[in-house]
């Protein structure tokens, strides 16, 4: 069945030429010279003041990535990167670390003003809130959980994270990856690099050298985090990459939840944006990761966009631990993005909620991985795919039981829209199973409403218009409220989107 | 990662350039067929497929073929009884074609060795693509076959059947069928036989409009064999094919389909069976296309898995952008009998079109425990019960062939096998 009407007018106003945040802003920066040599990673380890170690383990990376090829197995299809001609560090001038939000750039302060990010404390509830017309029932308690604190990343720098000592009061640390490398080296040497070593993949090898900035959390034992804490990025800068690391610890017992948001202006040319992100859960603790990816996708030709290569894992390290990933991605003009779950704990549990919508020429190709390596491990896997105009919209997701991995359990669901007959939906799994008590279930359904669901609502008096978004609704719900409540506005745009005769 | 080195050829890459060498001045051909083989074997030459190509992922070919069996003309082999009673029987005995004469009417059988000198074949030598080591190996080496033509209308009685018989050697066979408009046969393929044999076989079938194919792969080569099978078919308007095939032995088997939905209406069904045991590596390899509006497809795949056994399964659905209203479902379900079985599948969709119904669905897992406490409570011993459940769980498959003396001739060979498996 083809898409209702209702569905195409929605994914038309998220298409690419409805981009609100391809604004510009002039801010003097201060940058690394073009090009990318050993000198750049030592120029980007000085300007950090990183100790020597970290200057070691940066030029160990940049060794080891001279020596790999691109990988080219996604389905994704773009001209040849130069990593000559991007700029890797790129600061706004004024901020030799400003020790409070009097001292950064206005200017700064007017683009996150212009994005609707709250950065002035006092600001927070006032931020978030939205226009009353905009929340309904699903989201009336947006502001249940209060405040959020969030790292403000722009170009290749940290230029300020809210809510510090209040985070600090409750044992928490929330701050920039840099001030962590300073502040708190023996955490970052323990974790840095163990859940995405640096021999990962071609781009996660890039990111260790060159990374400039991201976030850093640690939950203590026992802990629960007080707020949301949230990061958000922003490339404003021409031809400069963003390399953004960030590592998230969560202690025995702790539980944090994580959101992140990154836009970029628009541009004519592509821009490179290669994130490494890594968890770790150790006994009993919870980390809840979303994110709602807005980078500039491009324009209706397809001409410029993010390159978005990014590296995310979470590592269930302890017994019972729990890891949730949850995204929703509607920008880029390239997505090539996996976050994964390596299950090693027993009885722990790995989530991966999933909507991807491409338009324009966007393409995107994106999954996940579930290493079930401890006994009694659990996963679930819900994706919702909906490609329009010429996008290429893939999911490519890897199921995997260890030979010790007793009793582990999967389940995997994902559905595929097109809307339009020049863009592609593609499904590709890969499900191992090397031992006879793991049970895998894979299914990628043809989500067309169920004529039982639509007559047993449509007796009580309903239109079939209304039948058909009150089951949709509930539908993509599975996915949305996976998402902090602050997140759900921002969904909730997407999800009236019918799912009707989709493919799988 | 991602560092390629030149590699060293292994031992049954060297084996298999060796032979070429070789065998060149025995090998059938014009002109026309002789650049084929040459440019199969420069494939060839360029190293088997590891598991960085991705259609051999799970199946490194490069690593799992250590050794191929020599070609050895003296090798004897025994013919089988057909296996459905009343069936026209082909024999290749050790890649050689014993019979080019059939008393069908309608059916005209040519030796392949004689079709491949006459000027025209040379076409359907031509790979699949760069990671078509199949084809490459096959076309390389390909001395014989049948070229089976049924005319327009033909409807067979009787099956026809098409045994290749290796007795421990090495041999390279193919078994291109063409069947006119409207025919209506049912096609059997068997490979056997006895030793470590290296055997590849790719079968062709061009299916005219309206016609009803039934063709049934039965693969049951000794536990050190390495069988290496391709089937290709093109469907045409308002056509349907049923494919259903067994694989129940062979240390390392890989079993290509490849089809394509070509004429409006066309249908495709396929069911399969794997039995693996022992040490062996099995892999079922499907590339479905759907390249016109109107098509359908089902393919349903069970498997069990016993012993060190490796299973995979891949499935690629391509749904072409005109091809509307395509209806495309593959299912595959594994059931793990053992501590040290493994499976890997990889059911692939891959859409272009907006207005078509696709899903797929896979599962591995156990014996499902409370349908085995159901069994026991009834006084049923827990490996008789375990026998049927998983018995049934094959049975199913089998039973939607719906041709009784198919049906019939199937079970017993899953009986035989359960027998001297289980």
């Amino acid at each position: 069945m083809p898409a209702v009407q209702e569905t195409i007018e929605q994914v038309r106003k998220i298409d690419v030429d409805q981009y609100k945040y391809g604004f510009e802003s002039f801010i003097e920066m201060d940058k690394a010279p073009k090009g990318l040599s050993e000198d750049t990673v030592r120029f980007i380890s000085a300007k950090k003041g990183e100790p020597a170690w970290m200057l070691e383990w940066r030029l160990e990376a940049y060794r080891r990535w001279l020596t790999l090829e691109e990988p080219n197995w996604a389905r994704v299809d773009y001209p040849k990167i130069d990593f000559q001609d991007i700029y890797y560090y790129a600061a706004p001038k004024s901020t030799p670390g400003p020790t409070s939000l009097d001292e950064v750039d206005p200017e700064i302060l007017k683009v996150y003003e212009k994005l609707g990010i709250p950065l002035k404390e006092q600001e927070i509830l006032a931020g978030v809130q939205k226009p009353v017309e905009e929340t309904d029932e699903a989201n009336d308690n947006v502001y249940k959980s209060g405040r959020v604190a969030v790292d403000a990343v722009f170009d290749s720098v940290s230029v300020v994270t809210t809510f510090k000592k209040e985070l600090a009061a409750a044992g928490v640390i929330f701050c920039s990856i840099s001030e962590a490398i300073r502040e708190h080296p023996d955490l970052v040497k323990k974790y840095i690099g163990s859940v995405v070593p640096t021999t990962d993949n071609y781009y996660a090898t890039l990111n260790s050298a060159v990374f400039t900035d991201g976030s850093f959390v640690f939950v203590p034992k026992g802990v629960r985090c007080p707020m949301e804490l949230s990061t958000y990025f922003r490339i404003n800068e021409k031809n400069t990459g963003q390399f953004e690391r960030t590592l998230i610890i969560c202690e025995e017992g702790a539980y944090v939840s994580y959101l992140e948001g990154c836009t970029a202006p628009q541009r004519d040319e592509n821009q490179l944006h290669a994130a490494v992100v890594e968890l770790v859960a150790l006994d009993d603790a919870e980390i809840k990761y979303s994110t709602v990816q807005n980078w500039y996708p491009g324009d209706a030709q397809g001409k410029g966009g993010i390159y978005n290569f990014v590296t995310k894992r979470g590592d269930c390290r302890g017994d019972r631990s729990k890891i949730s990933w949850t995204q929703v991605e509607t920008g880029s003009a390239i997505t090539w993005k996996y976050p994964s779950c390596i299950l090693r704990g027993d009885d722990s549990q790995g989530e991966f909620y999933s909507i991807a919508v491409s338009n324009g020429y966007q393409q995107v190709d994106s999954g996940t991985k579930m290493i079930h390596l401890g006994k009694n491990t659990r996963s679930r896997i819900i994706s919702k795919g909906i490609a329009a105009g010429f996008s290429q919209n893939t999911y490519r997701g890897q199921v995997s039981a260890h030979r010790k991995a007793t009793n582990a359990r999967n389940f995997t669901n994902c559905d595929s829209l097109l809307i339009g007959d020049q863009c592609g939906a593609h499904t590709v799994p890969y499900m191992e199973a090397k031992n006879a008590t793991a049970q895998f279930e894979h299914e990628a359904t043809t989500s067309k409403i169920s004529d039982d669901q639509k007559f047993y609502v449509m007796q009580r008096g309903i239109p079939e218009e209304e039948a058909i978004a009150l089951i949709v609704n509930g539908f993509v719900k599975e996915v949305i409220q996976e998402l902090p409540m602050e997140f759900a506005v921002e969904a909730q745009k997407l999800i009236g989107i019918s799912l009707e005769g989709s493919v799988g | 990662m991602n560092i390629h080195a030149t590699p060293q050829r292994t031992p049954a890459e060297t084996a298999f350039v060796d032979a070429f060498g070789d065998r060149l001045t025995q090998l059938p051909g014009d002109p026309a067929v002789m650049i084929k083989r040459d440019s199969a074997i420069e494939q060839v030459k360029a190293g088997l497929p590891t598991r960085r190509i991705e259609s051999w992922h799970y199946t490194d070919l490069r690593r799992l073929l250590t050794s191929v069996a020599d070609f050895d003309a003296a090798v004897s082999t025994t013919a089988l009884a057909p296996l459905i009673e009343g069936s026209k029987v082909l024999t290749l005995a050790n890649g050689v074609s014993a019979d080019d004469k059939v008393a069908l009417d309608g059916v005209s059988v040519v030796r392949l060795a004689e079709k491949l000198v006459d000027g025209s074949f040379a076409p359907a030598l031509d790979l699949y693509g760069a990671d078509d080591a199949i084809g490459a190996v096959n076309s390389a080496f390909v001395a014989d076959g049948y070229f089976v033509d049924i005319a327009d209308g033909v409807e067979l009685e009787h099956p026809l059947e098409m045994q290749n018989l290796q007795g421990g050697a090495q041999s390279h066979v193919r078994l291109p069928v063409r069947a006119g408009k409207g025919v209506k046969a049912t096609i059997v393929e068997r490979q056997t036989g006895t030793g470590a044999a290296t055997v590849s076989c790719v079968s062709q079938l061009l299916i005219g409009d309206d016609a009803e194919i039934t063709w049934v792969i039965v693969q049951e080569q000794p536990d050190s064999a390495t069988h290496l099978a391709q089937f290709k078919a093109e469907i045409g308007a308002n056509a349907k094919l049923r494919l259903f095939f067994m694989n129940a032995g062979g240390k390392l088997v890989r079993q290509e389909v490849i089809v394509k939905a070509a004429g409006e209406g066309a249908e495709f069904t396929m069911r399969g069976v794997n039995l693996l045991s022992g040490d062996a590596h099995t892999d079922v390899t499907m590339v479905l296309d759907h390249a016109v509006p109107n098509t359908s497809s089902t393919e349903l795949v069970r498997n069990i898995v016993t012993g060190r056994a490796k299973g995979v399964f891949q499935g690629r659905i391509n749904v072409h952008q005109y091809a509307q209203k395509t209806d495309a479902k593959m299912a595959c379900n594994t059931l793990l009998l053992s501590d040290d079985a493994e499976f890997s599948t990889k059911p692939e969709l891959e859409i272009f079109a907006d207005d078509v119904q696709c899903g797929h669905g896979a599962t591995v897992t156990e014996i499902d425990r409370t349908h085995l406490f159901y069994l026991m409570a009834r006084g049923i011993e827990e490996k008789a019960a375990r026998g049927l459940l998983v018995k049934a769980f094959l049975a199913e498959v089998i039973e939607e062939m719906e041709d009784e003396p198919l049906v019939e001739a199937l079970e017993a060979k899953l009986n035989d096998w359960f027998e001297t498996h289980v």
